[in-house]
């Protein structure tokens, strides 16, 4: 308002260059503490009282730490996609005197090492068969590194050469299975993705540019959020079986995640709803069971590691080879 | 790489298409492929009549010294331990879980066919006219059939010619695989309703030879080595031992035949497994190391192991 009492022109929008930056950090620690809550309701089976049981007894260093353990294969992917697309708008509207889109700016604002840390996560934990999809993306985050190289023409082509028939002499084995198998979707993912890794540096065509944009923005988002679901839905306490004596003699089996323990009871959230307290004495056995959703869907192999284990994972049972699962865990409860 | 000057004009389209690809493959990626799973271990266990039960049972044999007895109250033997493997394989851990229901040769079809037991682990040949009636989950054992004499005839009986004299009589088992072999050759056989009692007619002097699998002799001369004999005589092709299913169950015949071959699968690996154990346990020192478990065919399936390394 004017001292007049008239309406003035409204103030200019703040531009604060800080502000993208902002919101980047806001939905790196945001999200996961979000993650948290849905996952610990979501465990509870949606009853308040279970809910209120969890948060009392998970402490938030194990509910952290028990989605980073989950959750990074999810959070890296929805920052190598972020930076990947952002680095194409990036290079695509290089010297616009307009804004640029909301992913270039995030791209344009990240230091290397923060990239390179995330894609080096993401090397560790993805799935060995996603990781050729990997590759594209470092070629589009990394074109500016790779444009900074000025080696002739013939060297860059020899690179790619060696490098192509490395991957080939890697992956040879595990696509010929594959299709065998007809498990055609599992050969694109190792075939195409290096072939497209030739074409996916440089500029988009400028009218394709804010399509792109507007489409691609908010389509990944959309696709992480489906991606979450089952991030979402996995357990945040380990699931076991309990072996319960009863008067009757016949040994009960109680399949769920232990929720705490004390001097008294155990107190074990069961798998299909409901929370037990058992008497300590009454307890003969537990075992560690695995849950379905680990099981495989591709029995395939590069080089004798598992195409869905991570490389970390993969290291991981090369350390502890043997997996026993007790018969307990398939008994029905 | 990406030098944006001196381009081809094509090179823009080429970027827009690859960028289009990579975030469709990734985007199907993400959602994840369901249809065409491998079959797992979990779900046939899910659809087999053990599924649910508190107990499996399982027939077996309570009269065969290392194959299958009861010693102070307690199974033992041989296909006693294939079964507990078996079982415990299948979720029922320990002998609080396992039914065992003692089987006579002849009882074993009308077991499986009534429902009265889920598996026969019980020195089971696997037959063409037996697989009309039951399935097989099998060979988990190659056995021959042998002649076992006293050992005072040992100069007297040395093969199948010799027990073709007037008033030598062979005891069989009657309805067992064995009989035929001797009725074939116009042998005179006295068809016995157990193993035990063929052994206490041998014994007693009533019959001058008793034939059977190898496994269940081994068994008799581990409890009387001084006076009996095994005579090594080829006596019709191998026996094959198989476990025991019924037809309307071919669900658990694939899980035993899987977790067999498992088995089979280890022991070739690592020189140990469940079969090697058992074998060593009860077996062994009575017919040698050389033995082995024989191949098997098994359905390829899916269990929570999958991605261990092969050893």
């Amino acid at each position: 308002m004017t001292v007049a009492g008239e309406p003035g022109p409204p103030p200019p929008r703040k531009r604060n260059p800080w502000r993208a930056g902002q919101g980047f950090w806001t939905v790196a620690v945001g999200v996961p503490a979000v993650f948290s809550v849905m996952r610990l309701w979501i465990e509870a089976g949606g009853e308040l009282q279970t809910t209120l049981l969890l948060v009392a007894n998970v402490g938030p260093i194990n509910l952290m730490a028990a989605l980073f353990t989950t959750a990074t294969r999810l959070v890296t992917t929805g920052l190598v996609a972020v930076f990947a697309l952002g680095a194409v708008l990036a290079v695509s509207t290089a010297g616009w005197p307009r804004r640029r889109p909301l992913f270039a700016r995030w791209y344009a604002m990240s230091p290397p090492w923060f990239l390179a840390a995330v894609f080096a996560i993401a090397l560790a934990t993805w799935q060995i068969l996603y990781l050729p999809l990997l590759v594209v993306a470092a070629v589009a985050v990394f074109q500016r590194e790779l444009a900074a190289v000025e080696w002739p023409r013939w060297r860059w082509a020899a690179t790619i050469a060696v490098a192509l028939a490395g991957y080939g002499w890697l992956i040879a084995p595990t696509v010929l299975q594959a299709w065998r198998a007809g498990e055609l979707f599992a050969v694109a993912l190792l075939v195409v993705p290096p072939v497209l890794a030739l074409g996916v540096s440089g500029p988009l065509p400028r009218w394709l540019v804010l399509p792109a944009a507007a489409l691609a923005q908010p389509g990944i988002a959309v696709v992480l959020l489906i991606a979450a679901v089952p991030v979402v839905l996995t357990p945040v306490l380990p699931m076991t079986v309990t072996t319960v004596t009863t008067q009757a003699g016949v040994p009960e089996e109680v399949r769920g995640h232990v929720i705490s323990t004390d001097d008294v009871n155990t107190v074990i959230l069961q798998e299909r709803g409901g929370v037990r307290y058992i008497d300590n004495d009454d307890i003969a056995a537990r075992v560690l069971c695995p849950t379905s959703e680990e099981l495989v869907r591709y029995r395939l192999r590069v080089r004798d590691f598992h195409v869905e284990d991570s490389l970390l994972g993969a290291l991981g049972r090369r350390v502890r080879p043997m997996a026993p699962v007790s018969a307990v865990c398939r008994i029905p409860t | 790489m990406t030098e944006t000057s001196g381009r081809p004009r094509w090179r823009p389209l080429l970027t827009a298409t690859a960028v289009t690809l990579t975030m469709l493959l990734a985007g199907a990626a993400a959602c994840g492929p369901k249809g065409n799973a491998p079959k797992t271990v979990d779900d046939l266990f899910k659809k087999t009549d053990v599924y649910g039960q508190p107990k499996i049972k399982i027939g077996v044999a309570e009269d065969q010294p290392l194959m299958g007895q009861i010693v102070n109250g307690r199974f033992e033997g041989f296909d006693i331990e294939i079964a507990r493997y078996l079982a415990e394989s299948l979720g029922f851990k320990g002998d609080s879980r396992i039914e065992w229901v003692p089987l006579q040769t002849e009882d074993r079809e009308n077991a499986l066919v009534s429902g009265q037991v889920h598996l026969v682990v019980a020195s089971y040949s696997m037959t063409p006219d037996r697989e009309k009636e039951i399935d097989f989950a099998g060979p988990y054992f190659a056995t021959k059939q042998e002649l076992l004499i006293r050992t005072t005839d040992r100069d007297k009986i040395r093969n199948l010619n010799d027990l073709a004299q007037p008033g030598r009589e062979t005891c069989v088992v009657g309805g067992s695989t064995g009989e035929r072999q001797f009725t074939d050759r116009a042998l005179k056989v006295y068809p016995a309703a157990t193993n035990r009692e063929c052994l206490e007619r041998l014994l007693s002097g009533k019959s001058h030879a008793y034939s059977t699998d190898e496994t269940i002799l081994a068994g008799y001369l581990s409890e009387h080595p001084k006076d009996l004999f095994i005579v090594d005589v080829p006596i019709g092709a191998n026996e094959r031992l198989g476990v025991g299913v019924s037809k309307q169950d071919p669900e658990l015949r694939d899980l035993v035949a899987f977790f067999l071959r498992k088995s089979y699968d280890t022991g070739r690996t690592t020189s140990t497994s469940p079969w090697l154990a058992a074998y060593r346990r009860t077996l062994g020192p009575w017919l040698g190391d050389d033995t082995t478990q024989p191949p098997i065919d098994a359905p390829d399936l899916v269990d929570y192991d999958e991605k261990a390394p092969k050893p």
